[in-house]
């Protein structure tokens, strides 16, 4: 296969499994691109990428934005922290007037679950997730899952234990449906008002025990915990506090040592240090959270060259 | 000079020709004659191969947006689509804007539809603004016409006061009509919680956000006495909460909408806003469950739920996207389509007809010589293909588009008009 079966990237749930392992594969040549001491090769050259961010981001976009740049594309950034809908103008009328300047692939965020498959349906052009509420998050999924693999040497088997608010996350999602399709075993652990209710329909292990999660597990891929989920005035809580939220699901050093085993640690971060995850942990030898920022560019190349190659320019 | 239905299948469950094949001729606004073979004559002749002809049918819930939302659907294009869709009459839903919830809010109503073949009754809201807060002046609407009194899709979260309405309305046997949702429990969902909304990461309607505000209802209705219809049920739990206030001798009678036999929360390809509706359409248990309710009588009628909507209110991002299908069009041909092994036709006109004028205090003659015309002509055993260009619905926002349903339309009959199609 040498190319993906789809013309967008929308979720990890609309890929074949070989169209994951074509996406590690190229991004194994990226990998050693930016490694380089020349790290940028012209494969996007005369592309013009738009990146769409609809709610904020700071690092998903700044590694998209290297990503296109290693790749010599032409990058023009939008940002709108509040909705489209908000300003008055409608999604499709902002993508287009975009589009209109001659873009050819967009990569955007957007705080709706489905935004980007909508706007697949109604715009003539390839559209990248790069988060949609709580839908999905691919290149995050592509970018943990290449991070396994290269550490572990293969996905297939391994125990995957994702790790906090399931509820809120894109991330825990996209990751679930990406290591089922590589063929690992995933469980979730989180309090009970932070795991969706129906989880199970997916094919995933639950847990509520921290300690049982880490005696079971090959890799826990820890996430952020969100402070917003304490609860506002308007809201009813999910959790009382951080405090008691940390008691039961934090993570130190001495809890990975009783298990008597190595346990890969992984964080889409930012992390929360000390919360859910203590600094001993996330700079451990077996932690590989820097490893997945660095994977995170070379993955988003590969994604974004192998869609590019679809575009048909006259 | 007048119709001669030409060799044309009777269905009407409360008739003795039940089920048999008649000439059936009306003249002036009347069944003049019912038998074998009737001469043609000068009468236009009506001659379809699986044609029938039942009492007229009337759908008890519908939107229309006359006045305030006239871009959504007016008056006018709401009672075409009703016709087009096989009804004669039709319960239109208070959400206006204003509220129709006073005596001249339902005098514009009727007066607007005075003129059409359809019979429009309207529906007045339960509270002033359907706010919650204060009841309306039911009675002064009820004098003027209205049939039936809630605040529709608008959450009535104060139990004291669907108390005080049901106990009001005892005064004149008023009908209150229940919409089980409770939005304080997941609020913000858009898609029935399973599986499907878990994978989608929207956030989900739980079965029991309508099974607790049915459940209040019926304590409420237990205590006060009262006379409730509740306007539609979607999960299996609602059915068995209705069976057992039903076989308790409570007043209570519920419907089921069209398109939640048709559709499961599986459906949810793409983030399509054309299926977002709420009640959300529910699991393929869910659906047996309403079917069997359907067969035993649990439930009473089959409506359409009919919300028209300008495409810039769908053609958005799925959370943003309004709920309702431009449903009333495809209502008879979605239910006769869900239902073809689980009900007789007889029994699926019931359902749309004697039924719904039975539980609203509106009844018409039946099919027998002598009865004024107030008729329905369709083909149950004929395919179509949905156009939404071909609606007369404002609302194209339908989910079957380019789908081939069951049962056509041939045209609908009241006194001395007729719309033929």
């Amino acid at each position: 296969m040498s190319k993906l079966s789809v013309d967008h990237l929308l979720g990890i749930k609309y890929l074949l499994k070989e169209d994951i392992d074509l996406i590690f594969d190229t991004a194994q040549n990226f990998k050693e691109v930016i490694n380089r001491p020349i790290r940028k090769v012209p494969s996007l050259r005369d592309i013009t990428v738009a990146n769409l961010f609809f709610e904020n981001s700071t690092r998903t976009k700044l590694s998209f934005e290297l990503a296109e740049k290693r790749l010599s594309a032409d990058v023009v950034n939008f940002s709108a922290a509040s909705s489209s809908v908000k300003k008055g103008e409608t999604l499709i009328d902002t993508v287009n007037n975009i589009l209109s300047m001659k873009v050819d692939m967009v990569v955007m965020r957007h705080p709706n679950p489905g935004a980007p498959v909508f706007l697949s349906r109604h715009v003539n052009t390839t559209i990248i997730n790069a988060g949609d509420g709580t839908h999905e998050h691919p290149t995050q999924a592509l970018l943990d899952a290449y991070s396994m693999q290269e550490k572990l040497g293969d996905i297939k088997g391994a125990k995957v234990c994702i790790v906090g608010d399931i509820k809120h996350s894109r991330v825990a999602l996209s990751n679930i449906f990406c290591l089922q399709k590589l063929g690992a075993e995933v469980m979730v652990c989180g309090p009970t008002t932070l795991i969706p209710k129906h989880i199970e329909s997916l094919g995933v292990k639950v847990s509520h025990n921290i300690k049982e999660a880490l005696g079971w597990c090959d890799v826990a891929n820890v996430l952020r915990i969100q402070l917003e989920r304490q609860g506002d005035e308007k809201d009813v809580s999910f959790f009382p506090s951080l405090r008691e939220y940390t008691q039961q699901f934090g993570i130190n050093g001495e809890m990975i040592a009783n298990t008597g085993r190595k346990i890969v640690i992984m964080h889409p971060g930012p992390i929360n240090r000390g919360v859910e995850i203590t600094s001993d942990v996330a700079d451990s030898a077996e932690s590989v959270i820097l490893d997945q920022v660095e994977n995170g560019v070379a993955v988003r190349m590969a994604v974004l060259y192998l869609l590019a190659s679809g575009i048909g320019r006259n | 000079m007048g119709i001669l239905l030409k060799s044309v299948q009777i269905i009407d469950p409360t008739s003795k020709l039940n089920n048999a094949n008649r000439d059936v001729l009306i003249q002036r606004g009347k069944i003049v004659k019912i038998a074998a073979n009737i001469p043609a004559e000068k009468n236009t002749v009506i001659k379809e191969k699986g044609l029938c002809v039942s009492p007229g049918w009337m759908d008890t819930c519908a939107l229309f947006g006359d006045p305030g939302f006239e871009h959504k659907e007016d008056i006018s294009s709401g009672l075409n689509a009703t016709a087009h869709g096989g009804f004669t009459a039709v319960v239109t839903m208070p959400l206006t804007y204003p509220v129709v919830d006073n005596k001249a809010s339902v005098e514009y109503a009727k007066f607007k539809s005075s003129t059409h073949l359809v019979q429009l009754l309207p529906a007045g809201a339960l509270s002033k603004k359907a706010q919650g807060m204060q009841l309306a002046e039911m009675l002064d609407m009820h004098h003027t016409g209205a049939v039936a009194f809630t605040d529709y899709k608008e959450p009535i979260n104060n139990p004291e006061l669907m108390h005080r309405a049901l106990e009001y309305s005892k005064n004149f046997n008023g009908l209150i009509l229940s919409f089980p949702f409770d939005n304080t429990i997941s609020p913000d969902g858009v898609w029935h919680e399973g599986g499907a909304s878990v994978a989608h990461g929207v956030k989900g309607m739980p079965s029991i956000s309508e099974e607790m505000r049915l459940s209040r209802d019926i304590e409420i209705l237990r205590y006060t006495g009262g006379k409730m219809h509740v306007l539609m049920i979607s999960t299996a739990g609602s059915v068995d909460l209705i069976k057992k206030a039903k076989k308790e001798g409570l007043n209570i009678t519920c419907g089921v909408a069209a398109h939640q036999l048709h559709y499961s929360d599986q459906d949810m390809n793409a983030f399509d806003s054309d299926r977002k509706v709420n009640p959300p359409f529910r699991a393929k248990s869910d659906i047996k469950a309403l079917k069997r309710g359907l067969k035993d009588g649990t439930i009473d009628v089959i409506c359409s739920d009919h919300n028209a909507h300008e495409i810039e209110s769908k053609c958005c991002e799925f959370q943003y996207a309004a709920f309702g299908i431009s449903s009333i069009e495809t209502t008879f041909a979605t239910a006769n389509g869900a239902l073809q092994d689980v009900l007789t036709p007889d029994e699926i006109i019931g359902k749309i007809s004697t039924n719904p004028r039975d539980i609203f205090g509106c009844p018409i003659e039946g099919i027998q010589e002598g009865a004024e015309a107030n008729l329905t002509l369709f083909n149950p055993t004929a395919k179509f293909q949905v156009h939404k260009a071909d609606f007369k619905s404002k609302g194209k926002n339908t989910p079957f588009e380019g789908q081939e349903l069951l049962g056509t339309i041939k045209g609908v009959i009241r006194g001395t008009s007729e719309i033929l199609y």
